[in-house]
């Protein structure tokens, strides 16, 4: 199970952070400094993993990507496989990629919501639920129309069982 | 998302700010308005609401406290418009946890939400279930969410997060899935063409097998298919091939799902699945795209745990550590990270360890690599394939890197380096050498225990002696030494200096000279051994040196009224000890030798180590004889126990021995003093205790007499086969399992004799006293006393005297020694005259198996790496228990605590289960660390699954078989008659108490459920 996703820039302020266990602000920041302080003194090409045992406990890994000012990590226990881990960091990337055309940490820092949705539609409850980064965007997509549509229209909620016949 | 401009100028203006104090007044000013506006309900629009949650959340992100307007968020759920319900789930699912109230508020809206026909509103209820759904959700939302994924009309979409949903709700509450209608839908739901829920229904899978394999056996076969589906790339659409590989994730997902089933049997399946796995070995390169390589090496990898859970033949086997011996040496720093942290687990298959030395070298290499990451799994594989052959090269890199290695690194170096020189050293001044380096060049991280036992090496090992000390003396000679250091070397001159007498600098007095130019630097509990040293010098110095003894006797006086006591204590007591001539070289005679101990450090390690190298190196423990270092005294001398499991117990008992005062007769006694005498031995007085002295209580079994008088008269038990001419008082077998669970109470009663028993256990050895009191006024005569005991136990019971005056009491005491584990029951056949009447009795002798455990409580830490290492049949043996008397959880803990198993609040996630620890003691097994995992169901109290495991096979079996003894429910209400065991009985019967005495005296329940 994953524990959590961050992203972290690279003067460790947070950009993005969930936790899949309840954990109190202090807490969750406790570890987000703890992570990154880690994090800051790897040097580059070493791997991508790091024991993390003190910060979450015996048996938890950490796989995190590095790209331009941003880390992007994630934290599971023992029933992930690593490489799969690192593999599901680059989906991520490469679907906000497509979301803002080259993504960088600015997009990140400003939809601050949108990044929800679309890391919902990712990781659901500490599990991989897409992995097909195209299924994701027509996910978001479809999220982005309907806030749009309700805002123009406000009357009854849209049905959307027309949707079915696809 | 669209058209938030508020949040979009909330986060700049955050970003604008200098400085954290900045930051913190803009977040306060925002947090200040958003309570304002949400007092001001009516000028509040959705729109304003999700505006000012969504700056909530980014706050909370930031790491500020937000203590309100969580109903607000939580109230935006029920909103009719799809942008503030969205907000709604999203921030709830962020911001509450599943126990809050709000949350239990929502659950009708987000259960109409589930069952409504938008599927929109579907996802985001199942996102927030699947999220922070807790135990309330589970009951009342699982029929639902599995109608959805089965649903064939609801879109990949919705159903995919169905299957999340549901797993979630299923480690909530594990019966919100009743297995007997869930294996069959389960199974077809692995036919999924569509990739997306495929993949959740297999994470679904996973945590269903994991709990209960069998149940699901019939999705193997589908698992098994799904990987041959992919292997081909059959059917399988481009936007689910990453980087070339067919969704690696759900690859590597079945395969995680396949090694939660134990083996499998059928052929064909096997045969398909090996083919597969053939090819994902053979078929996987190293490229040069990274994430190509990631992907097809997730799976690979996966498929080697596979490989090595099935046991495959030896050349698959010899296949996988070729690839890994590949991999370790590549330069992709992942693939070698991955390389090693396999080679480590693959320790644990038998055959293979020989190929993997041949990479030693590599490994080595490895150990300073630039990434810390990759020099601990170096570090642990190093750890884990030492043996007699490897291990001078081996340790000696260890201490060669110790000296570059980080801080954090150190002291899990610096204690396997110990470990390993201990268990594999060649020959001793070896391993003297080692420890001596160790602490010279990282004394800061050598623990106590690793120094104790050199000491206890030393002493033990008449050879080693003169060496140890010369190399001591050696290091004295530096300029700046470790405290630690001081402390080897002077307990080691102190001792054995004398040897080296006729070598240069190594007279008395120049010992003393150098000894004591390190006193001023070191700490307070250093004293006292360069005390004792010098008093040892001092005696040593033939023939008398007036002058040596004038510079210690000044010593001696300064600390006389030293502050500290122990200080204080020997200053005086060797100031005028040393005034007593012969006495003065009496006392202060050589340290007898250690009884034999089993390594602290040993155990420490394996409680500090990671799963998989320790289960490695626990079970070549158990396939070789150990190599490990044996100390020369090897009859473990009774009254003292093996070393307790515990690590900060151990090494205190050792600091015990090792610091007390060398000054007292006593201590010549080549019996080690227990633990217990040993606590206050610090203390002033303490010095006076016989070590190993067993206090027989003068007093006979008064405290009893009471429990024997409440006993009913009337309920006569006549014992067993015995036919005896005399009213038996009380119940026989009640008091036998009233017994078992105390150390002292009556054991059987009848007019005229009564027999008390009083017992002192200690690690595998026992000792009671019966006092058998004639009650009468006549004499008995004739009386017979004989053991009849059970192979695995060694008794010897002292001579009763023939006769036993009228009200007298006489006292025989019994020494039990438990030689290897079994629930056998040793018997007492006991008779005695009175007048005419010949009265006999068979009784059982409480010396059960419980009573060689020791409580110990663990914590996760310490627990899950054990448990984990043990891995199965015949160590780890599971049983599902029917029948069992109902009991609260509480009151189970109580039963287990009473035998002294000892739960571990907290450990186990789920409520209903208990997991406990205890150490078992014997002399085959040592001391065993035992463990057992109770799963309860709360739907049925009369059944549960049970899980023991030890690091022996019968010891685990009979403990199982015990527990289950204590849980099984008794034939309830019938005082009928009870069998005392003639024979050793297994299964003990007795009468439960009233109910109202069960409720709340835990010992009467527990006398019920024996």
């Amino acid at each position: 199970m994953i524990k959590a996703v961050m992203m972290i820039n690279t003067q460790g302020k947070p950009r993005l952070s969930k936790f899949y266990d309840f954990m109190t602000v202090e807490k969750q920041q406790e570890l987000i400094r703890g992570v990154f302080s880690e994090l800051c003194s790897r040097p580059e090409n070493v791997s991508n993993f790091l024991e993390i045992d003190s910060l979450f406990g015996p048996d938890s890994r950490l796989v995190y990507k590095h790209y331009a000012t941003l880390y992007f990590v994630l934290v599971f226990d023992a029933s992930e496989n690593e490489l799969a881990m690192l593999d599901l960091i680059q989906v991520l990337v490469e679907t906000l990629d497509k979301c803002f055309s080259n993504v960088c940490e600015l997009d990140i820092v400003f939809n601050y919501s949108k990044m929800h949705t679309v890391l919902d539609e990712i990781v659901f409850g500490g599990q991989v639920l897409e992995t097909n980064s195209t299924e994701v965007m027509k996910a978001v997509e479809e999220i982005s129309k309907l806030e749009a549509a309700s805002n123009a229209i406000s009357l009854v909620p849209k049905s959307v069982s027309g949707w079915r016949g696809r | 998302m669209t058209g938030m401009r508020g949040l979009s100028v909330f986060i700049s203006d955050i970003r604008n700010c200098q400085n954290k104090e900045a930051e913190r007044l803009r977040v306060d000013k925002e947090l200040g308005n958003i309570r304002t506006c949400f007092k001001n309900e009516k000028v509040l629009t959705p729109y304003k609401k999700k505006k000012y949650v969504w700056k909530m959340l980014y706050i909370h992100m930031l790491g500020y406290d937000v203590d309100f307007g969580h109903m607000e968020a939580v109230s935006l759920i029920s909103a009719p418009k799809y942008p503030e319900k969205q907000v709604g789930y999203i921030v709830t699912s962020c911001l509450l946890n599943e126990n809050h109230d709000f949350l239990k508020l929502a659950i009708n809206t987000v259960r109409n939400d589930i069952i409504g026909r938008n599927e929109t509103f579907q996802c985001l209820a199942l996102t927030l279930v699947g999220n922070i759904g807790g135990r309330d959700f589970a009951e009342s939302l699982a029929p639902d969410v599995q109608k959805l994924l089965i649903s064939s009309s609801c879109r990949p979409l919705v159903r995919k997060k169905a299957a999340l949903c549901l797993l979630r709700l299923f480690r909530k509450n594990p019966d919100a899935i009743n297995v007997d209608g869930w294996a069959d839908r389960m199974t077809q739901l692995l036919d999924e063409r569509d990739l997306g829920v495929l993949t959740s229904s297999t994470s679904l899978l996973v945590a269903l097998v994991s709990n209960n394999h069998e149940a699901y056996s019939s999705c193997l076969p589908k698992c098994v298919k799904i990987l041959e589906r992919l292997a081909r790339n059959q059917d399988v659409p481009q936007e689910y091939t990453y980087y070339g590989i067919p969704s690696p994730w759900l690859q590597v997902k079945a395969m995680r799902a396949l090694q939660y089933f134990p083996t499998i049997e059928d052929p064909s399946t096997r045969k398909s699945l090996f083919e597969v796995l053939q090819r994902i070995l053979m078929g996987t390169d190293v490229v040069k795209n990274v994430n190509k390589n990631n992907a097809s090496h997730a799976v690979l990898f996966e498929a080697l745990s596979l490989v090595i859970h099935l046991d495959a033949e030896k050349e698959m086997m010899s296949q996988c550590v070729a690839l890994l011996g590949k991999f370790i040496s590549v330069r992709e720093p992942n693939i070698r990270y991955l390389g090693l942290e396999n080679m480590t687990r693959m320790l644990m298959v038998t055959d293979v360890q020989d190929v993997i030395k041949k990479h030693q070298s590599q490994i080595i290499t490895s150990l300073k690599d630039p990434d810390i990451s990759i020099r601990r799994r170096a570090l642990d594989l190093l750890y884990g394939m030492c043996d007699v052959s490897n291990a001078k090269d081996i340790v000696e890199e260890l201490l060669q890197y110790l000296s570059t290695a980080e801080f954090s690194m150190r002291e899990e170096l610096s204690l396997k380096a110990a470990i390993l020189a201990e268990k594999f050293a060649p020959d001793l001044s070896w391993y003297v050498d080692v420890i001596l380096q160790l602490i010279d060049k990282a004394g800061d991280f050598v623990s106590d225990d690793i120094w104790f036992r050199v000491v206890q090496f030393v002493t033990n090992n008449e050879d080693l002696q003169p060496y140890a000390a010369s190399k001591a003396r050696e290091y004295l000679d530096k300029i700046a030494i470790h405290e630690t250091m001081v402390k080897v070397s002077a307990y080691i001159l102190g001792e054995y200096g004398h040897l080296l007498a006729r070598q240069p600098g190594c007279s008395a007095s120049e010992l003393f000279s150098i000894l004591h130019e390190k006193l001023p630097t070191v700490s307070t509990p250093t004293i006292p051994i360069l005390l004792s040293t010098y008093a040892k010098l001092l005696m040593h110095a033939q023939p008398r040196d007036p002058e040596l003894e004038k510079k210690v006797w000044a010593v001696f006086k300064k600390y006389e009224s030293c502050i500290d006591v122990e200080i204080q204590q020997r200053a005086v007591e060797y100031f005028e000890l040393s005034k007593k001539g012969a006495a003065f070289m009496d006392v202060l005679a050589e340290m007898p030798k250690f009884p034999e101990r089993q390594s602290s450090l040993i155990k420490k390690a394996e409680i500090v180590e990671d799963t998989a190298d320790q289960s490695a190196i626990k079970l070549r423990a158990q396939q070789q004889p150990s190599n490990a270092l044996v100390v020369a005294n090897p009859q473990p001398v009774s009254g003292a126990p093996p070393p307790l499991k515990i690590p900060s117990q151990e090494p205190q008992s050792v600091a015990r021995s090792i610091s007390q005062p060398n000054g007292t007769s006593s201590n010549l006694d080549p019996q080690a003093p227990s633990p217990d005498l040993l606590s206050d031995l610090l203390g002033p007085l303490a010095i006076e205790a016989a070590p190993g002295a067993v206090s027989t209580d003068q007093h006979g079994p008064s405290g009893t007499g009471g429990h024997a008088d409440e006993v009913d008269g009337s309920a006569i038990v006549p014992v067993g086969e015995q036919t005896n001419n005399v009213e038996v008082i009380g119940n026989i077998a009640e008091r036998f399992h009233a017994l078992c669970l105390k150390d002292s109470g009556v054991l059987y009663e009848d007019p005229y004799i009564q027999i008390g028993i009083k017992a002192e256990w200690r690690g595998h050895h026992g000792r009671l006293v019966l006092f058998l009191g004639n009650k009468s006024t006549s004499p008995l005569t004739s009386v017979q006393a004989l053991i009849l005991p059970p192979a695995h136990l060694k008794l010897e019971l002292s001579p009763v005297p023939d006769t036993i005056p009228p009200r007298a009491q006489v006292q025989s005491p019994l020494e039990v020694m438990n030689i290897r584990p079994s629930r056998d029951v040793a018997v007492l056949d006991f008779s005695y005259k009175l007048g005419t009447i010949v009265v006999g009795a068979k009784l059982r002798i409480p010396a059960v198996i419980n009573k060689f455990l020791q409580p110990l409580q663990l914590t996760t830490e310490e627990f899950f790496p054990q448990w984990r290492a043990l891995s199965g049949p015949p160590l780890k043996l599971q049983e599902v228990v029917r029948g069992v008397r109902p009991l609260a959880l509480p009151e189970m803990a109580n039963l287990f605590n009473s035998f002294r198993v000892t739960i571990c609040p907290g450990l186990d996630p789920n409520p209903n289960n208990l997991v406990a620890s205890t150490t078992f003691y014997s002399d085959t097994t040592g001391a065993m660390l035992c463990l057992a995992r109770i799963e309860t169901d709360p739907a049925d109290r009369t059944q549960l699954r049970m899980t023991v495991g030890s690091g022996d096979p019968t010891l685990t079996f009979e403990l199982k078989e015990f527990i289950k003894e204590q849980l099984i429910v008794m034939p309830m209400g019938s005082r009928a008659l009870v069998p005392a065991a003639a024979a050793p009985a297994p299964a003990a019967v007795a009468q439960p108490p009233s109910p109202a005495a069960l409720a709340d005296d835990p010992g009467a329940m527990l006398a019920g459920l024996l």
